[in-house]
């Protein structure tokens, strides 16, 4: 008697593609495992692998990162990070509805400045930037650093809302209006609620963009304002590298990007999937 | 619009923190890269503030964050830099470019003007002028394992680079390598090192520098040089030498997996340093070893200068003077692990003597004797320098790593330089 088939048997195929996830999972995680490694190893250690001395492990490195300029490098990344993502989403989802809904014959200009700006090189703007920082004193500010920020942000925000709100049906808008709500109160009680998974995606990546940020920070901070990715390699020196503490704080800079990515995970999924049924 | 209780303390606490950003005002701005002198100096800034009436933000930096800056300052006539760290090796480029103040009227006006070691001083001295005041003096130096090499019969460190690949035949093991140095490719890289070997086989970088800059790099003697470099580190270093950095030859000395090595005093220093080394009771110092045309110890010289553009150069001056003075580098010679002083009334302190002569009894003696057989044009003073240095360590790195013969490595590295200086 033939043996039926088993309906959910494992195939082979299906063992490749686990092994090629696998493989890859590894691959992209090896950095940071690493990290981990070196960010635990004390500092003679270092260069050894680490089954010749699997127990040699210390948590200096963390007293040591906390008495450095990184913590308040952190803290500077965070406020410029934030301040210039909530700015960015203040002024770019109103300019992102009224080219989603409004009118206007020039919509297609407006697509290309964007994309302009998104697409210019950041080198272009940080020049000028800095000279005129220099001129009237913003250089190693944080309001200096949010407005070149914004810079970065401030497109991307105009450009992912137009297409989230683009998505919203007009009668919906149309019903709010009617019912005598004016276009403010539309756009905060129901356009953006109904958009939300696509806003708070947007939101999220605009931090990012900020937070990772190197070269504007590079050019335009100084001593008071420095942010944590130009921070760390503050620890390459004439004669050392400090890779235990470049090791924790990149694993630092990378944690609370995290929990913002988890929270955010369902919002940018439905944003994919497109955000409100017509 | 209502703002709830929450979107107003949120709102409050956001304007609170952006006003109180401290401007960007101090009456000097210093920018250094990280060493422990100026780790040190950072330390001081009170003091500077107590001695002058000035102000100054002294900003320490990683290398390349450094160069970024200082490219964009320069180059972009900012005015925004006062002081700035000036390593020797760039200061011909940064001259011929116009980038830097001279500094000659206020080091001739100086009462301890004799009191600065004069070969770091007249390493500044370019086109009639001094363009700033040295602060570190690093020479070549020796650091070996007494007990390996006693293991192996040898009671003193090898004198020769011949002697030197003698005893690493004889101590080289699978626990302990016999030697290390420097091979990453770089201008302050293998190229800090390589010319030590070099020189003292009497390989040159040019027919006779400064007069004729025809490259000569080319040579038997540079080949005999190369040869004996790629030997030691291909066979008789810890896996992966081809490429060491500073940072490798230092962690593999502390950690005991080699028996010997050579570099900056800097880096000797970390080998002797009791809370990085696992095997400190077995270490010595020795001089750089000789070959058939003597011995060259590497030379490394940073500076404080002045930016062309500094709106006022005798202010920075007065930083400059305070920074480079005796108290100074003495504070900081006691306070961090700074033996490269450049002022003799330093050397001669009783307190920092008997700082490192508690490390090593040998150390200063030894660093002076070092820096009176270095050459000032060790890595030779040209604008192009950097560019040169960076590409002949490109070729020799490929030869250690067999990626080009030592014959085609040289040969490049030649027409490479010829191609520089004619650009």
């Amino acid at each position: 008697m033939r043996k039926p088939k088993r309906k959910n048997a494992f195939s082979w195929k299906q063992a490749a593609g686990v092994t090629m996830m696998l493989v890859f999972l590894v691959f992209a995680l090896l950095p940071i495992i690493w990290a981990f490694i070196l960010a635990l190893r004390p500092e003679n250690r270092l260069f050894e692998p680490i089954w010749e001395s699997p127990t040699a492990l210390t948590l200096s490195n963390i007293p040591k990162l906390a008495d450095s300029g990184f913590p308040k490098a952190l803290f500077n990344s965070f406020v410029t990070a934030s301040v210039s993502t909530a700015l960015a989403v203040v002024i770019g989802v109103p300019g992102g509805f009224a080219l989603a809904k409004g009118r206007s014959s020039r919509k297609f200009l407006a697509s290309w400045a964007l994309l302009l700006l998104r697409m210019a090189p950041p080198v272009g703007f940080v020049i000028p930037l800095f000279i005129l920082y220099l001129k009237i004193g913003f250089l190693d500010t944080w309001w200096g650093l949010i407005g070149a920020y914004m810079v970065l942000t401030l497109p991307l925000v105009v450009w992912s809302s137009w297409t989230s709100l683009s998505q919203i049906p007009d009668e919906l808008i149309e019903a709010a209006l009617l019912d005598g709500a004016t276009m403010g109160q539309t756009l905060r009680r129901v356009v953006i609620p109904a958009a939300r998974p696509g806003l708070v995606a947007t939101s999220v990546l605009a931090f990012l963009l900020s937070w990772n940020d190197f070269f504007f920070a590079l050019i335009i901070t100084r001593s008071d304002t420095v942010t944590a990715p130009v921070a760390i390699m503050n620890f390459v020196s004439y004669a050392s590298v400090d890779w235990g503490s470049i090791a924790i704080a990149s694993i630092v800079l990378t944690l609370p990007t995290v929990p913002v990515i988890v929270f955010a995970n369902k919002y940018i999924v439905q944003s994919m999937g497109g955000a409100v049924k017509g | 619009m209502k703002f709830t209780i929450r979107a107003r303390l949120a709102t409050a606490a956001m304007a609170t923190i952006l006003t109180t950003v401290p401007a960007y005002a101090e009456d000097l701005n210093v920018i250094l890269f990280g060493m422990p002198y100026t780790y040190g100096l950072a330390e001081l800034e009170d003091d500077f503030e107590a001695a002058t009436g000035l102000t100054a933000n002294i900003e320490v930096v990683g290398q390349d964050v450094f160069e970024n800056r200082i490219t964009l300052s320069f180059t972009g006539k900012t005015g925004d830099i006062d002081v700035v760290h000036t390593p020797v090796i760039q200061v011909q480029r940064w001259v011929e470019a116009g980038w830097l103040h001279p500094v000659t009227d206020g080091v001739n006006g100086m009462d301890t003007k004799d009191d600065i070691l004069a070969g770091p001083l007249d390493a500044y001295l370019v086109k009639g002028d001094y363009w700033a005041l040295p602060f570190f003096a690093e020479t070549g130096m020796m650091s070996y394992r007494k007990d390996v090499l006693a293991n192996a019969g040898y009671d003193h460190a090898p004198t020769t680079w011949a002697e030197l690949l003698e005893v690493a035949k004889a101590v080289n093991s699978d626990d302990v390598a016999a030697f290390a140095m420097r091979a990453a490719p770089g201008q302050g890289f293998n190229m800090f090192v390589f010319p030590m070997i070099m020189r003292a086989y009497g390989g040159k970088f040019f027919a006779d520098y400064p007069n004729d800059l025809t490259p000569a790099i080319n040579s038997p003697e540079t080949l005999e040089a190369l040869n004996l470099y790629i030997d030691l580190i291909n066979n008789y270093g810890p896996p992966g030498a081809g490429n060491f950095n500073f940072s490798e030859v230092a962690a593999a000395m502390q950690a005991g997996k080699i028996a010997m090595f050579v570099d900056g005093t800097s880096i000797v220093a970390q080998s002797l340093d009791p809370e990085k080394s696992q095997v400190l009771e077995h270490m010595a110092i020795a001089a750089v070893p000789e070959g058939p045309a003597g011995r060259s110890p590497a030379i490394a010289v940073h500076g404080l200068g002045i930016p062309a553009d500094a709106p006022d150069p005798e202010v920075s001056f007065k930083f400059i003077e305070w920074a480079t003075s005796e108290e100074t580098l003495a504070k900081i010679a006691l306070a961090q692990p700074f033996p490269d002083f450049t002022r003799a009334s330093v050397a001669a302190n009783p307190e920092v003597i008997a700082k490192y002569e508690s490390i090593n009894p040998d150390f200063l003696n030894l660093r002076v004797e070092m820096l009176n057989d270095a050459i000032g044009h060790y890595r030779p003073l040209l604008p192009q320098w950097p560019q040169i240095g960076a590409a002949v360590g490109e070729h020799i790195n490929a030869a250690v790593n067999g990626l080009e013969s030592p014959e085609e490595a040289l040969a490049a590295a030649e027409a490479e330089m010829a191609e520089l200086l004619a650009e």
